[in-house]
């Protein structure tokens, strides 16, 4: 996987890269994400929440792309937080493919330096947080590659309910996507994309139901919030997250490692992070996917 | 109209569902394991490009015409014209072979090339560009594995009542609606087999042997019930598929109402007719190239050092 291609890049500001380790497709995949200069860094703590703050323009970190079924996360509770496979019951996570989609879509990942704090009930939802960073659905034409660092612009939110826990999904759109300008609220992916926020609805209303898990519940009747209230949601995940790096002790097992925040007990060095890299299994060959994954489940909205 | 194939080897779809941990279908009788011969391909040129080609070897490694030399019909009793009503008696399916040009959710536009010698699999080209087949929202390229019925043709010569118009000089498309995404050669259980007729082409809907679902669809209404919405999928995706490139949406006939396995079965067996007129010459096939490997009483029948030069020059 590629993003980026190092340091250096014409037009790119920021150009993140990322190093495989293990076997796609397995328990010992991981993704690490290094900065321009080429130094490893936490996905979930060392880049920017902000591109450029002024614009509200977010740096965004791509989980899955778009299309794809692996259920890909950023490891809260590993140290530098690489990208690995979701694991449930001990078997590789992989989303359904829920009729009419195929897999997840849009391009799906987290707005690094936010936390959706556990500890903390949310107003809007009743809920408490379930501690990870925030999600974001990004929208653009392109199917990004994972563990990409994106920027993205924020057009609204929804506030789904997952499994009992409040669980943001940011609305976004690359700012590289050929028509990123005609996109500045929610109201505007409904006029240009018709069907496309229905669709994100009845995807996570639905995703989990071939697991045996009931269908999901929203605040606000599953309506879309704007731009602006999404704004402030990121902005409290951000402040959650900054309490959380405050903390001297490791918050509820996540790893508070990084490698830029200067005052942090958790600063590590680069040696230190080479290190954590290196003990893990070299990059191999990418196992196959299951066939079952491919099946389509159909079922009647209740 | 057909789709392009983009993959490798054929597996024994009995043996698969044998092998399978959730077989939940009987293994076919051991005379279809006898007639279910290990096909294999052979690709040349890269992927993706105007140069691709995917040939298709027999279960002895010599090169074959997907179009011409696959039986169309897999099971004993049709090939030994054993009446229908006697088949349903005995309580067996008539199964056919289909040929996976495009696997489910994948874009390149890959065909049967009908005009080139031993018809291999190539991507289509349209004014100088490999096609690719748009996404229409919500759908993900082809929504089901798409290809061709072999030994069928839609002979351009005849006007067909129902469709008033004439056929489209391919052989017979199929969209298979199983679990898997399949690639390559494959064994299709017509217990489900209705056609959705357009003006210009014929589709058929089949269901891959070794399907959970194939045991459970023995008509459409099948379909209607185990997989909702499919179907109207199916009629969308036809509609629209070609507006991204600048075209009108399709028109169907019938109100784009899905046929019986009855009117099915006729038009399979028509087509195959029009095909062994085709391959017997006594039908002028225009630019189609009818060399084949295995059909005896055809003046097309080549040796098998025929075939190999053809794919080694």
């Amino acid at each position: 996987a590629q993003s980026g291609g190092g340091g250096g890049s014409r037009g790119r500001l920021m150009s993140y890269s990322t190093e495989e380790r293990g076997s796609s497709n397995t328990l010992s995949y991981r993704l690490f994400i290094k900065n321009p200069a080429g130094k490893y860094v936490s996905p979930f703590h060392d880049i920017p929440l902000y591109a450029d703050e002024a614009k509200n323009i977010f740096n965004m970190v791509v989980e899955v792309p778009r299309w794809t079924n692996a259920k890909m996360e950023i490891a809260t509770k590993d140290a530098l937080n690489p990208i690995k496979q979701d694991v449930k019951k001990g078997k590789l996570r992989y989303v359904a493919n829920v009729f009419p989609h195929k897999g997840y879509i849009w391009n799906y990942g987290a707005l690094p330096q936010t936390w959706e704090d556990p500890g903390h009930k949310d107003c809007n939802t009743g809920c408490c947080g379930d501690n990870d960073p925030i999600d974001v659905c990004e929208i653009g034409s392109k199917v990004c590659a994972r563990g990409e660092v994106i920027q993205v612009k924020i057009l609204g939110t929804l506030a789904l309910i997952d499994e009992g826990e409040t669980d943001w999904k940011v609305i976004a759109i690359n700012v590289e996507d050929s028509e990123a300008q005609n996109y500045n609220d929610i109201e505007d992916v409904r006029g240009l994309k018709p069907g496309y926020l229905e669709a994100t609805v009845d995807w996570f209303r639905r995703y989990k139901v071939p697991d045996g898990k009931p269908e999901n519940q929203f605040a606000f009747n599953g309506k879309f919030k704007d731009k602006d209230f999404a704004i402030t949601v990121i902005k409290n995940t951000h402040d959650d997250w900054n309490s959380l790096m405050a903390k001297t002790t490791d918050e509820g097992g996540l790893s508070c490692t990084n490698t830029s925040i200067s005052n942090s007990p958790f600063l590590c060095t680069e040696a230190a992070a080479i290190n954590i890299v290196d003990q893990t299994p070299p990059c191999g060959a990418t196992e196959a996917i299951p066939a079952e994954v491919d099946r389509w489940w159909y079922y009647e909205k209740n | 109209m057909r789709a392009p194939f983009s993959s490798l080897c054929f597996r024994l779809q009995a043996a698969a569902a044998l092998r399978s941990r959730k077989a939940l279908t009987p293994p076919p009788p051991i005379r279809f394991l006898r007639k279910m011969l290990h096909y294999s391909t052979e690709e040349k040129g890269q992927p993706n490009s105007a140069e691709y080609r995917l040939y298709f070897k027999n279960s002895d490694g010599k090169y074959i015409s997907p179009f011409h030399d696959i039986p169309l019909y897999a099971s004993t009793e049709e090939e030994n014209d054993i009446p229908p009503k006697r088949s349903k008696t005995v309580g067996t399916k008539t199964l056919y072979n289909m040929v996976v040009e495009v696997p489910r959710w994948t874009n390149a536009k890959m065909e049967i090339a009908t005009k080139e010698p031993l018809n291999p699999i190539k991507q289509d080209v349209k004014k100088g560009k490999l096609r690719y087949v748009a996404n229409i929202f919500p759908h993900k390229g082809y929504i089901w594995n798409y290809g061709a019925l072999p030994q069928t043709w839609e002979d351009p010569h005849h006007k067909d009542k129902d469709l008033d118009c004439c056929g489209d000089n391919d052989p017979i498309d199929v969209c298979e609606i199983g679990s898997k995404v399949r690639f390559g050669p494959n064994l299709v259980g017509h217990s489900v087999l209705p056609p959705l007729l357009s003006e210009t082409m014929r589709m058929l809907l089949g269901v891959g042997w070794g399907e959970p679902s194939e045991s459970l669809s023995h008509c459409i209404d099948d379909v209607r019930k185990h997989k909702p919405g499919y179907l109207e999928a199916t009629v969308d995706w036809f509609r629209l598929y070609k507006v991204p490139d600048g075209k009108p949406e399709n028109q169907f006939a019938f109100n784009g109402e899905f046929k019986d396995k009855d009117f099915t079965v006729g038009v399979i067996k028509s087509t195959h007719k029009y095909w062994k007129a085709l391959v017997q010459k006594r039908t002028d096939g225009g630019a189609i190239n009818c060399k084949n490997v295995s059909v005896c009483d055809s003046p097309f029948l080549c040796n098998e050092g025929d075939a190999k030069s053809v794919v080694e020059s």
